[in-house]
């Protein structure tokens, strides 16, 4: 530039500076005032940011949990479970957590709907109830309500229902475990399925069950695995599955013995030969007397049809038989073939010469499914539609457009059907199909009991007034409605709440001595219901039934299994979006359907992982990305039920496949049931455009020791004292120096961890002569001390601040850890995480504040080895993320917490590309601004959002923050009772949700705090504890167990 | 180029300084009357000449993280009988009869991000005048503290050894 050149001119120079001007004084308008609303009468309890709690059951599965509702201002923001209910005690699945977004779905129906044309048309309840009223009372006895599992009294509502108007209630349940039914009934004589007492079990041996997922009451079984897992002594807590393909609950086992489809049951049997053979375990009378029906299957024989080698099958009897109590546990519907009866009775047999029956078979607190019609019942029920013999039909809580098969007759049952309604919360398959809808309130905002299993009377309460938006009527205000405009129900109070009061008056009579009726209901509804102590039912064996393998129809070379979701259950969690973005739990993925097939499969086929891969059946055919598995037989393809809805709302439609379409005509004969293992199917490449979404890609750990097991035995001989056995060697314990115990064997004298030095083309010493020394004053004649300092040395609390009155820790126990993410779940309830979609948690931009890695080891056949790891933030000592931010928004509280501050933060994503563990989420996009497109909460779903948790904007970062919000909460509780906080009062909501209590939550300045014991405990690790960033979470290494050895 | 690159340049810096300064504003200090409100409530007569406890009506600042603003109902507990002809008990008794909350405009604000636990401060033994100033004196209430953050952060740093409540500087505290 020339001297005399200036950059601009006056002219220009004025006009910029008005330019300024105007934009300083744009930016000093006031906002908008805001108004202050106070009530108009305030209610005498009720404060505003006072959170008050209810008990109620969870309605999501047949089991039946307790919950405690936290509302806040009149509106349930966090389900939890119930201490003191005898089921779950406390701990509360993905499913059960995710129950919030059934209350909060912005696709729930908001007035009553006529069908009319092609549309509907919006009546009122009085019109709807009369409508309804009418056409019953015309019917004549010709009404059908269909259901699902119903007990209590909304069943007796239901039975007298029908006694008064004519209306025959039908219970039906897609997974209405009918085989173990069957089975009972053949082998007992009992039309019930047994509790499974699995933490008093020596050794586990599940034949395709999955009984920490779906089957029957997952959470209580759960708390009962956890217990099962932490036996110590030797012979204790062995877990083997036998199954095609290693299930989520498989994966937690010990050894995997894949037997081929729909032969396990054949397993079990060649087990029972073996210990009645051998004369092994305590049942001596029990092996005599099915010592005849046992005779033909012996291991050899049974080898040859399962693909099992007879000495596994014959060492695994001799493990279950001696290490008794055991428990064999069949049932679910990945073992549902044509066989599944056959399946569970053999079980039965197998658990009955072991010595099982009456031990960990229990007949006590028995989950109440014998109501339940099975699939051919509701066939009878679906034909007899069909042949015009039903003219009204009522239909709450089941969906069997979408879970039946294609060719149960639904479609042509409703089509003969002239009148049909729906009391439905949300629009599914089925509610389609209707011609009236009523829209139903969701059990958070209705009245109601559930005695799910024997002994167990829950109730359930409304936590909050119904939602505003939805006018909707409680099921049994419904019901009574439409039953009185019918003509019947002349007993009947007008309100469903008084008709629950009325039938607990039996109750009040049985438990409630000494107390009013007003009392004991209160007190009732207080502890979430009434439960009584059961004694167990003596049963003995009444007969054999026989057994066949499994058939399986249509053309095709594959064995075709449909897996139970752990997310969606059979589909009805699908409409909620915590739950679709949950990884699954084998494959990662969210959003979508996948299919698993072995690597060697893939190969043959030509596919690749996430590239289309097309199953064929007889019945119909999908295509669905590929996923490439090492833990399923070659000749298997298995694909998850719960996807491919077709209605149901914005999360659930159109993502994924309902597989349940590619089912062939086949069922389970004498159970009645859907046989969902009975096809064949053809693999080939597929053609259509499609993507699979995974959130975790990378299964294996690469030696970095991120999840640590230790073997039992190497525990028990006190070789693993400090526990840093470095993951998976057997031999870790190698006696005398404690450093050198750290270090995998065979890694000779050398204190150094493998990760610190790593000999290069370059990085070789240069050969020296012999008895060179480097001159003194060379930096090399330093010589350091021969034994180096591991930092697994330190004690967990030498990142605590010295005179902090609380060092708040965590230990995650991976011995309990099933990976059932139920602590993600109640995490996203906890603290606003917002719901990203597909496409950006495929680009790796999800909000969830802890994750369970899932990794899996290589490993001989029949070995398993797949680690589950709860990640959040480590809340570091000596964070990598603190000391790169560039404005202090992420510091250490003297409390030791990493603290994040939202406010403070830019946006530079510093700390998240120097943090390890990759813990922090940064909000790309604006997820809780209403008018933009990744709004994640739209209403209603924004009522669920936590008052006490900031809700983060555009281009901050977040993390756990081990649930500051709880922690001062439960600190403020402790003030104004003038006391010191007691361990356990306070629980992050990770912790408080686990159902097998994997997480541990408390101070770790206190001496007597649980938290305390287990990190100063055995089997204790940090991730990465190379890197020395001294975490607030400490992991405890899994206990493995060597099934191999068969002797007591 | 250069021209144009300074002028750029300059506006640039010159929204942002914008923008910088319209976030540091509060946005009633210094408005020493307050807003005007549905009703021409007057805490001197109340709080000042009636001696009325502050928490008789707030009763939530001692008991909830969140201060509350009395219901409808608290005013007509009294003034059902008391001075029912005034003109401004004449409109409470409008809103009272047609069931209407009264809507009041706030004076007090705080962002999202900060959250202020009344409870804690209320039962650390503070006056609520500390904070609110002399509202027994106000015919309207004004915001009498900045309520900026270095103004919470001064006190709670005079207050760290204080022997009956130590205050925290713990950042996280306020902003989760």
């Amino acid at each position: 530039m020339s001297d005399d050149q200036v950059a601009f001119d006056r002219r220009d120079f004025l006009k910029l500076v008005g330019i300024g001007v105007a934009g300083v004084t744009a930016g000093c308008a006031k906002p908008p005032a805001e108004k202050l609303i106070p009530y108009l009468v305030a209610p005498e309890d009720i404060l505003p940011g006072v959170p008050y709690f209810y008990a109620s059951t969870c309605r999501e599965c047949p089991a039946g949990c307790g919950l405690i509702v936290r509302t806040r201002e009149g509106r349930a923001i966090k389900l939890e479970g119930n201490p003191a209910h005898p089921l779950n005690e406390g701990g509360l699945c993905a499913r059960g957590q995710a129950g919030l977004q059934g209350l909060y779905d912005p696709d729930r129906i908001k007035t009553p709907l006529v069908k009319e044309g092609a549309g509907w048309k919006a009546v009122t309840w009085d019109e709807a109830v009369a409508l309804v009223g009418g056409k019953i009372a015309a019917a004549k006895n010709r009404t059908t309500l269909l259901t699902g599992l119903e007990t209590g009294s909304m069943r007796a509502l239901a039975g007298e229902l029908g006694s008064s108007v004519g209306a025959k209630h039908v219970m039906w349940e897609p997974f209405g475990f009918e085989a173990l039914r069957a089975a009972n009934r053949a082998t007992f004589g009992i039309d019930a399925v047994p509790r499974l007492d699995v933490g008093a079990a020596r050794c586990l041996v599940a034949f395709g069950a999955d009984l920490l997922e779906t089957l029957l009451s997952p959470v209580s079984q759960a708390r009962g695995f956890a217990a099962m897992r932490a036996q110590r002594d030797d012979g204790g807590g062995h877990f083997v599955t036998v199954e095609p393909r290693l299930s989520s609950t498989g994966a937690n086992a010990d050894e995997w013995v894949a037997a081929k489809s729909g032969t396990e049951f054949a397993v079990a049997l060649g087990m029972a030969n073996v210990i009645v053979n051998e004369g092994l375990g305590p049942a001596a009378a029990e092996r005599a007397a099915l010592k005849g029906a046992l005779a033909d299957w012996t291991p050899e024989k049974v080898a040859a049809l399962t693909d099992v080698p007879a000495e596994t099958l014959t060492r695994l009897a001799r493990l279950f038989a001696q290490r008794s109590p055991s428990l064999a546990v069949a049932g679910g519907i990945a073992t549902q073939g044509t066989n599944g009866t056959a399946l569970a009775a053999a079980v039965n047999v197998l658990n009955h010469v072991a010595g099982n029956t009456g031990r960990t078979v229990r007949f006590d607190r028995v989950l109440d499914v014998s109501g339940l019609a099975t699939f051919a019942q509701f066939s009878v029920e679906l034909a007899s539609m069909a042949a015009g013999n039903c003219d009204v039909l009522l239909v709450h809580g089941a969906n069997p457009a979408y879970a039946a098969p294609d060719w149960a007759p639904v479609k042509d049952a409703f089509l003969k059907v002239p009148f049909k309604v729906a009391l439905s919360t949300a629009r599914d398959e089925t509610t389609e199909l209707c011609d009236v809808i009523l829209p139903i309130s969701h059990p958070l905002e209705s009245f109601g009991d559930a005695w799910s299993a024997r002994g167990v009377y829950a109730l359930q309460q409304p936590a909050m007034k119904k939602l505003p938006m939805f006018d909707s009527r409680s099921l049994g205000d419904v019901l009574i409605a439409v039953g009185k405009a019918g003509g019947g129900g002349k007993s009947w109070p007008d309100s469903y709440h008084d008709y629950l009061q009325g039938r607990w008056k039996a109750l009040h009579a049985r438990f409630g001595k000494g107390r009013d009726f007003e009392t004991f209901w209160t007190e009732s509804l207080q502890a979430g219901g009434v439960f009584e102590d059961v004694p167990a039912t003596a049963v003995r064996w009444t007969g054999t039934p026989s057994f066949a393998a499994s058939e399986r129809f249509g053309p095709g070379e594959y064995a075709l299994l449909l897996t139970p979701s752990n997310n969606f259950y059979d589909g009805r969690g699908a409409n909620r979006p915590w739950l679709q973005e949950l990884p699954d739990m084998t494959s990662k993925t969210v959003w979508g359907s996948w299919a698993e097939i072995h690597p060697e499969t893939a190969q043959k086929l030509g596919v690749k992982q996430g590239e289309p891969l097309r199953v064929e059946t007889s019945a119909g055919n999908v295509e669905v990305p590929a996923y490439i598995y090492g833990g399923i037989r070659k000749d298997t393809v298995a694909i998850a039920l719960g996807q491919g809805h077709t209605s149901y709302g914005r999360y659930a439609k159109g993502r994924g496949v309902n597989a349940v379409r590619l089912l062939p005509k086949s069922m389970d004969e004498a159970a009645g049931a859907v046989a969902y293992q009975g096809a064949n199917a053809k693999l080939s490449r597929g053609t259509a455009a499609m993507e699979l979404y995974v959130q975790q890609a990378e299964k294996d750990q690469h030696d970095r020791h991120i999840a640590q097991i230790v073997p039992l035995a190497a525990l028990l001989g006190g070789k693993a004292a400090a526990g840093h056995s470095g993951g998976g060697e057997a031999g870790a314990g190698e006696e005398e120096a404690p450093s050198a115990a750290h270090y995998p064997a065979g890694e000779g004298v050398h204190d150094v961890h493998e990760s610190m030095t790593r000999p290069g083309k370059y990085t070789e010493p240069k050969a020296r002569p012999e008895g060179w020394k480097p001159p003194a004053h060379a930096i090399t004649a330093f010589e350091p001390k021969l034994k180096g300092r591991h930092p697994g040395d330190d004690p967990v609390n030498v990142g605590s601040y010295p005179g902090a009155k609380h060092r708040w820790a965590m230990t995650v126990d991976l011995n309990s850890c099933t990976g059932c993410a139920a602590c993600v779940v109640a995490c996203n309830a906890e603290n606003n995480i917002p719901i990203v979609g597909p496409d950006l948690v495929r680009r790796g931009r999800e909000m969830q504040w802890i994750r369970i890695d899932r990794f899996e080891e290589k490993v001989a056949p029949g070995a398993n080895d797949v680690r589950f790891v709860p990640m959040m933030c480590q809340h570091c000592g000596d964070a990598p993320c603190e000391m790169v931010c560039p404005v202090y928004a992420t510091y250490h509280s003297p409390e030791g917490l990493n603290a994040q501050v939202y406010n403070r933060c830019v946006g530079t994503r510093y700390c998240s590309n120097n943090c390890p563990y990759k813990v922090r989420a940064f909000n790309w996009f604006d997820y809780s601004a209403p008018e933009k497109t990744t709004f994640a909460f739209p209403e209603p779903l924004n009522w669920q959002l936590n008052p006490d948790v900031t809700v983060r904007s555009k281009g901050v970062m977040e993390k756990c923050t081990m649930c500051i919000q709880r922690i001062l909460e439960g600190k403020g509780n402790a003030k104004d009772e003038s006391r010191a906080v007691r361990d356990g009062e306070i629980q992050t909501a990770c912790a408080q949700s686990c159902p097998t209590r994997a997480i541990t939550f408390g101070d770790l300045a206190d001496p007597e705090s649980a938290v305390h014991e287990k990190s100063f405990g055995e089997r204790r690790y940090w991730v990465f504890e190379e890197l020395y960033t001294k975490p607030g979470v400490t992991y405890l290494q899994k206990v493995t167990r060597d099934t191999a050895g068969g002797e007591a | 180029m250069t021209k144009l690159l300074a002028a750029v340049i300059v506006c640039i810096t010159l929204a942002a300084a914008s923008v910088a300064l319209s976030q540091s504003f509060n946005v009633r200090l210094g408005d020493t009357k307050g807003p005007v409100q549905p009703i021409n409530f007057s805490h001197k007569i109340h709080a000042g000449t009636n001696q009325m406890d502050c928490k008789y009506c707030h009763y939530g600042a001692a008991n909830s993280q969140w201060a509350n603003i009395p219901a409808v109902s608290t005013c007509m507990g009294c003034h059902k009988f008391v001075l029912t002809d005034r003109p401004e008990i004449v409109k409470l008794t409008g809103y009272a009869d047609r069931g209407e909350q009264i809507p009041w405009e706030k004076v007090h604000y705080l962002p999202d991000h900060v959250k202020f636990n009344h409870k804690r401060h209320v039962r650390a033994g503070f006056a609520c005048q500390e904070c609110h100033g002399p509202v027994q004196d106000m015919d309207r209430v004004y915001q009498f503290s900045s309520l900026k953050m270095g103004w919470c952060v001064g006190c709670h740093r005079k207050n760290l050894t204080n022997p009956n409540f130590p205050a925290t500087m713990d950042c996280l505290v306020c902003h989760h």
